[in-house]
């Protein structure tokens, strides 16, 4: 195995850990690339065409390396009926990035998720894990821009 | 004045995100030695962030606290603004059994919540008999809360008859349903809670490996039953009597699937697959994780087991209605005054919930979305039906996991279909061909509509073929994938007409088919219009080409005359058309 | 474990335990379909085109995985299940994107299988070829000379280049082996079918229901055999020596024909509706239709007058002068060239432009060649004869306005306009109708009127139709596709069975105009050369004798042409679960459109194609990789209406592919094959 993924041996070989496999690699490196995956399949056993198989699968892995902030926007049914669309538009007028993308200078990335559980302040996102409720232009452009000079 | 005692700051997802973590430093900096803890949620989102003071006359509550040193001070000093009370209306109407403690008590303090009458139940179980345990949850009529409403009691019993050496509990923390969240509360407000009664769940069936499966999205839910089950482990709990060995615990978070809501989906995910869901039989019951006898309860339904017991089956069976008993718990959100989550007794109406609890006025709502993408929407004219399984499945909605969407007289139900087609036609799994494919063209056609592009036939093949992916999909998702497009047409027809025949969105929300226009007579020409807008749509002269306009509404919040608003399709400028 | 009793279509069954209802019913004798089911690896349950109902919970169960349960009702056939089957095939063929055959196949009217016979043309296996032509174009020689390529018209080759050049194929096939070839003639059964008219339908008709073991006799008025490829298709086209060689091929199988007999003249049908098991009408398309302009009298009728020529063998006839020829037909355009080959000066009046003229391109050009003049936009108005004796044409200049129902733009007279043409002969070759003989009922349009159920003439119980009389004047190869269907019509008669067509039903990734050439599969490496052209005899002798104007391209010119086929048909046409049950439950590809995936097809590997636009996601072959052949290779990727199945980082099949080829065995569509074709 690749040494910089021997961390995956903690996890041991059972192949029912694969996903817990997948989520340790992303919590390390923010993404999983093709090497990672081969470090996977050979963890636990399998080709690495069944691990990426898994890894599709689900919504939370990414195959690219996002952004140094990550904003999820919230599209759950109370986000979406009080306007997560436009807060999308927003974001894509304020940072040039839309849906699934990260702009050049791998600063923000943006990802729709479907529910935060934060519904009673819809419109909300998440920037790294933050969450940020009852957003309306101003304070998006406000916590945009803190974050901008965060970087 | 009184003393006080303690004090509580809400810091759920929902307090924190709210701001609660400002307010908590805050009181902690100016609170000397007087305890300041963190708590749950007790279901007042809208008043959020919540500071309960304890002291020695009673508790003290305020709301929309700010995180300043002054706004501390003025709650050390007990002022008596922003003091807020749980309005009566909804206090009459709310029924606090499940929820009784979160947000009263210290999520992860087990002490705390001993000395509320926790692990009591336990205790009541373990003098019982397994099976005298499973009688009694059949007996108190507990249908599962995740949405399918199966007997709980019955569900255990099957677990509790497989005679095998290990046997599979697993907690469904996966709380899928985008709109609802009445688990992730629990389980950051009540761990020991819920996992008392899966504990109770297991010493019935005889399981020896729990898991719970939890949505990843849940962060804070999963630190605290982490820190809960470590000290369940310490104190020995998890040795059930007459077990030689300790339970298996085990925390499996998920990836981002909704699917995985469906038992045997999880059931696969948690065997590190592809959560795509296969035919039953066999039920999980008889084959499931790695083919060892499996049941699967949600969170809410682990979470009634110790009141149950507690309570007594009989009284909790007095709660409710005749096929649906108990409480139930809804997470209220939309447009309504006081989103949060509410406590009920089945049977109420859903004019209660939404207008007495949920604080609606009356006559601006035009619908309740409820159980999510698989439920339906009902029209605010039968809001007068009693909240239970069986009632709201004849209006074509369901009752699912509890999320109930409030939609105001300003949103299009034809877009809100479209909304749920889009999510679960990205969320088919992608195994049957009827929930692969067809929750697509579904979702295709409502586009088509949404855009000022639909036909008549369009509205004639969702009714078509709507039927036929809920007969022929393969599991629960694609069975209900069709529920938002044919409730929405069945009770608002006429809007979809409107968007087919006249090319009209009726509430003006659906954007290729409204033009954004500006009143002159209101403006003040401060141009914070023109600077916003990221078109470059707005003219020095103040007019909105709607050629180029992304009917973002930019303009329109940032306009300090609210000079800005949104018209029919042609109403406004467009350089195309001159 | 005790055997469950229950119930399919209300007759009791039993199953073991752990029996699939499927497997109960395949017992049965019942097809149920199913796409996904495969014996050899685990169950999937992703198709669901094998559903059935339970009646008594009314829940729609996948048979292939759903076990029965003790007093189970089970509906497997009526036709709400169907239907529930029917949408299942419907959505999966909402994405599947291929081509079931070849789009020359399909726009061939007689559906020869054409990619087939070109590729063995290809392959210089002509008689093969032939063999292949001859199930459809039972005159080959003739078609091979005057079809209008209507397969060439939608050849993908159009996309890049000018289309293969099919119709030599055939005739090159006809001519190198027309004469050694014969078919396998089974016995004769008893039946008798006497046809009336010797022409293209009437032979073809007489073909099948040889070749099924009925004897056939036909009558024609003419005093040849041939109807219009004797008597309307001049010499020049196609040579009479040749059509005779190609008839008497008919009467070495067997059949016979009587010239001379006119039906209410020499011939009764009463006479033989009773003395044969069936008779067909294969009359023809034979009255020209007149200009309806005043002196209409004066002008020869087109098809008459090149009959007339025809008769006399194209010797000793008289010089039309100076001709005009009304009309932009093929008929239009054999008079205008049969003119000039007998020292005539042709022009074409036609009363739009030449873009809109119904005769092909081909024609039009090689008639310019041999000195034709086009007079466009012109109608005639009146016909008089002045006093020199010359005829005298009356026309007025059209304009061209809105399309009317044919698409092609409507002309319009342009007033005061009107002006003379002189000439020596005027002929009006602006169509033809049919002539119903005595005592058949016909349509409005005056062609003989058919059911459609049975394909028998109104008010008669065993007499028949075919070719231009049905389906009033059309092509040789048109005609063929008409007694093809009349042929079956009196077989299922004859036979005392219902008429059932057979179904048809195809996949096509669109016309050509739609397509870039990466959109298409190449299976093999395609001839950048320009299309093959036919080596006219010399101008000359074009213009002054009936000589045929050009001799057969020869084979190894036709291999080399065979190079550009694309190929374009399904590799496994002939196996495909999915168009196999989809022709049976009468699906229609376009009943759900939208998305579909798209990319081009994965031909990364040397010898296995991956064609995921074909793909109806059932996961077979993961299986058969993963639990048969323990390789893993390859997995299902993403999920939802983007689930494609993958290979590693999506590279294609890796060099660890010991191209056992079970994933292709079992791919129940064509979305894994070889990548060739036999």
């Amino acid at each position: 195995m690749l040494s910089e993924f021997s961390y995956l041996e903690e996890i041991g070989h059972e192949k029912g850990d694969l996903i817990k496999g997948l989520q340790l690699i992303q919590q390390k490196e923010g993404y999983v690339s093709d090497d990672a995956i081969r470090a996977v399949a050979e963890n636990f056993g399998m080709s690495p065409a069944e691990v990426e198989g898994v890894l599709t699968f689900y919504a939370q892995f990414k195959r690219v390396k996002p952004g140094r902030f990550q904003i999820s926007s919230c599209d759950g049914t109370a986000c979406h009926i009080k306007g997560t669309p436009l807060i999308q538009q927003w974001i894509t007028a304020e940072l040039g990035i839309k849906d699934g993308e990260t702009d050049a200078e791998g600063r923000f990335s943006l990802q729709t998720v479907a529910c935060l559980g934060c519904c009673s302040l819809a419109p909300v996102m998440a920037i790294n894990g933050r969450v940020y409720g009852k957003l309306d232009r101003r304070n998006l452009v406000k916590i945009l821009n803190e974050y901008r000079k965060m970087d | 004045m009184s003393q006080i005692k303690r004090i509580k700051v809400g810091v759920a997802s929902c307090g924190l995100a709210a701001g609660a973590g400002e307010v908590m430093e805050a009181l902690k900096r100016n609170a000397g030695t007087i305890p300041v803890v963190g708590v749950g949620c007790i279901g007042h989102c809208y008043a959020e962030p919540i500071v309960e003071v304890e002291t020695d006359g009673g508790s003290v509550f305020y709301s929309s606290v700010k995180g300043s040193d002054d706004a501390a001070k003025e709650i050390l000093a007990l002022t008596d603004k922003g003091r807020f009370e749980i309005p009566k209306l909804r206090a009459e109407k709310e029924a606090l059994y499940v929820t009784r403690l979160a947000g009263r008590i210290v999520p992860c303090d087990m002490e705390e919540y001993k000395a509320n009458g926790g692990f009591e139940a336990l205790k009541k179980a373990g003098a019982m008999k397994p099976s005298e345990v499973v009688d009694a949850i059949k007996q108190s009529g507990l249908r599962g809360r995740g949405g399918g409403g199966f007997p709980t009691g019955m569900k255990w019993s099957f677990l509790a008859a497989k005679q095998v050496p290990e046997k599979v509990l697993i907690m469904n923390a996966d709380e899928g349903d985008p709109g609802a969240f009445m688990d992730r509360s629990m389980m950051e407000s009540v761990p020991f809670q819920v996992l008392e009664g899966m504990l109770i769940g297991a010493y019935a069936t005889g399981a020896t490996k729990l898991f719970i499966y939890c949505r990843a999205e849940y962060p804070l839910a999963i630190k605290h039953l982490k820190i809960a089950i470590k000290a369940i482990q310490d104190a020995g709990l998890d040795k059930l009597p007459g077990r030689e060995k300790a339970l298996e615990i085990k925390i499996k978070e998920g990836a981002g699937a909704f699917v995985c809501g469906e038992e045997t989906s999880m059931i696969a995910s948690l065997e590190g697959k592809r959560g795509t869901p296969r035919f039953r039989p066999p039920f999980p019951t008889d084959s499931g994780w790695n083919g060892l006898p499996t049941a699967i309860n949600n969170v809410e339904t682990f979470a009634n087991i110790a009141p149950i017991l507690n309570m007594g089956a009989d009284k909790f069976a007095a709660i409710g209605t005749e096929k649906s008993k108990g409480t139930k718990i809804f997470a209220l959100a939309g447009d309504l005054r006081n989103p949060g989550l509410t406590e009920v007794p089945m049977g109420v109406t859903l004019a209660e919930i939404v207008y007495d609890i949920g604080g609606a006025e009356r006559g601006s709502v035009k619908a309740v979305q409820t159980g999510g993408p698989s439920g339906g929407c009902i029209p605010a004219e039968k809001f007068d039906v009693k909240v239970d399984y069986d009632s709201l499945k004849e209006l074509g909605a369901i009752m699912g996991s509890g999320g109930l969407i409030v939609i105001g007289n300003n949103r299009c139900m034809v877009e809100t279909a479209r909304y749920f087609l889009s999510f679960t036609h990205r969320e088919s799994c992608g195994k049957c061909t009827f929930c692969r494919v067809g929750t697509m063209r579904m979702y295709e056609t409502l586009e088509r509509i949404t855009a000022g592009n639909g036909t008549e036939e369009d509205i004639a093949f969702l009714e078509d073929l709507g039927p036929k992916i809920r007969k022929g999909a393969l599991c629960g998702l694609g069975q209900t994938a069709p529920n938002p497009a044919l409730s929405t047409i069945r009770y608002f027809r006429s809007e979809y007409e409107a968007h087919v025949r006249d090319k009209v969105c009726p509430s003006l929300v659906c954007p290729t088919l409204v033009d954004l226009q500006l009143d002159q007579s209101k403006c003040v020409k401060c141009r914070l219009c023109i600077k916003t807008c990221p078109a470059s749509a707005i003219s020095d002269g103040f007019v909105i080409d709607n050629a180029s306009c992304l009917k973002c509404n930019s303009c329109l919040e940032v306009c300090p005359k609210k000079a800005i608003r949104r018209v029919p399709r042609g109403e406004g400028f467009n350089s195309n058309n001159q | 474990m005790p055997d469950i009793n229950f119930t399919i279509d209300g007759k009791p069954q039993t199953a073991a335990p752990g029996e699939t209802i499927l497997s109960v019913t395949r017992r049965m004798g019942l097809d149920i379909p199913t796409l996904c089911y495969n014996q050899k690896i685990s169950r999937t349950t992703a198709c669901f085109v094998c559903v059935v109902k339970d009646l008594k919970t009314g829940r729609f169960l996948p048979s292939c995985s759903a076990c029965p349960t003790e007093g189970q009702q089970i509906d497997a056939s009526s036709e709400e299940v169907v239907e529930m089957r029917r949408t299942a095939l419907n959505l999966l063929l909402s994405e599947h994107t291929g081509d079931c055959e070849a789009p020359c196949t399909m726009a061939c009217p007689a559906h020869a299988s054409v990619e087939e016979y070109v590729r063995a043309g290809r392959k210089g296996d002509f008689l093969g070829a032939l063999k292949i032509i001859k199930k459809r174009i039972p005159l080959p020689m003739s078609v091979g000379r005057v079809c209008p390529r209507f397969c060439e018209k939608d050849c993908r080759r159009n996309i890049d280049s000018k289309p293969v050049s099919i119709n030599d194929f055939k005739r090159l096939s006809a001519d190198l082996h027309y004469d050694s070839y014969m078919e396998d003639l089974p016995a004769l059964n008893g039946k008798k079918v006497a046809i009336v008219g010797a022409g293209p339908a009437g032979f073809a008709a007489a073909y099948d229901l040889r070749l099924a073991g009925v004897e056939c006799v036909l009558f024609d008025k003419q005093p040849e055999a041939g109807g219009m490829l004797r008597y309307g298709i001049p010499e020049f086209r196609l040579p009479k020596a040749i059509l005779r060689r190609e008839l008497d091929h008919f009467r070495k199988m067997g059949i016979t024909w009587e010239c001379g007999r006119e039906l209410g003249k020499n011939l009764s049908l009463d006479e033989l509706k009773s003395s044969y098991d069936a008779v067909i009408l294969a009359v023809g398309s034979w009255k020209a239709s007149s200009m309806r302009i005043e002196g209409d009298e004066l002008a020869e009728m087109g098809i008459d007058w090149l009959g007339a020529i025809a008769e006399k063998n194209w010797n000793g006839c008289a010089n039309p002068g100076k001709t005009l020829i009304v009309g932009g037909g093929n008929t239009a355009m054999d008079c205008t060239r049969t003119a000039i080959r007998l020292g005539g000066e042709a022009t074409i009046v036609y009363r739009r432009t030449r873009n809109e003229m119904p005769a092909e391109a081909v024609e039009i050009e090689e008639a310019v060649e041999e000195g034709a003049k086009l007079q466009l936009l012109t109608a005639p108005v009146r016909l008089y004869r002045k006093e020199n004796g010359k005829l005298s044409l009356v026309c007025q200049k059209m304009v061209l306005g809105e399309p009317d129902a044919s698409g092609r733009r409507k002309p319009e007279p342009l007033p005061g306009s009107e002006f003379e043409m002189e000439a020596d002969t005027v002929i009006a070759a602006i169509g033809q109708r049919t002539v119903a003989p005595a005592g058949v009922a016909a349509t409005k349009r005056g062609d003989l009127e058919v059911s459609p159920e049975t394909l028998l003439c109104t008010g008669t119980d065993n007499v028949f139709a075919a070719g231009d009389c049905v389906t009033g004047p059309k092509t040789v190869v048109e005609s063929l596709a008409s007694a093809h269907r009349t042929a079956d019509a009196v077989l299922a008669f004859l036979d005392g069975r219902a008429y059932v067509p057979a179904p048809e039903f195809n996949v096509s990734r669109g016309h050509w105009s739609s397509l870039k050439k990466d959109d298409l599969v190449y299976l093999h490496e395609v001839s950048e050369a320009e299309r093959v052209k036919p080596e006219l005899i010399p101008l000359e002798e074009r213009k002054t004798t009936f000589t045929e104007i050009s001799p057969t391209i020869p084979a190894e010119k036709i291999m080399k042409e065979g190079e550009r086929c694309i190929e374009c048909s399904c590799t496994a046409k002939s196996d495909c679960k999915l168009k196999k049950y989809a022709t049976l439950l009468g699906c229609d590809p376009k009943k759900y459109t939208g998305e579909r995936p798209h990319g081009a097809p994965d031909t990364r590997h040397p010898v296995i194609i991956y064609d995921r636009m074909k793909c109806v996601r059932c996961g077979t072959c993961v299986k058969v990789c993963g639990e048969i052949i323990n390789k893993h290779l390859l997995a299902p990727m993403n999920r939802g209406f983007k689930t494609v199945v993958g290979t590693a980082f999506n590279t294609g099949l890796p060099l660890s592919c010991k191209e056992c080829g079970a994933c292709i065995e079992e791919c129940p569509v064509g979305a894994l094959d070889w990548r060739i074709k036999d």
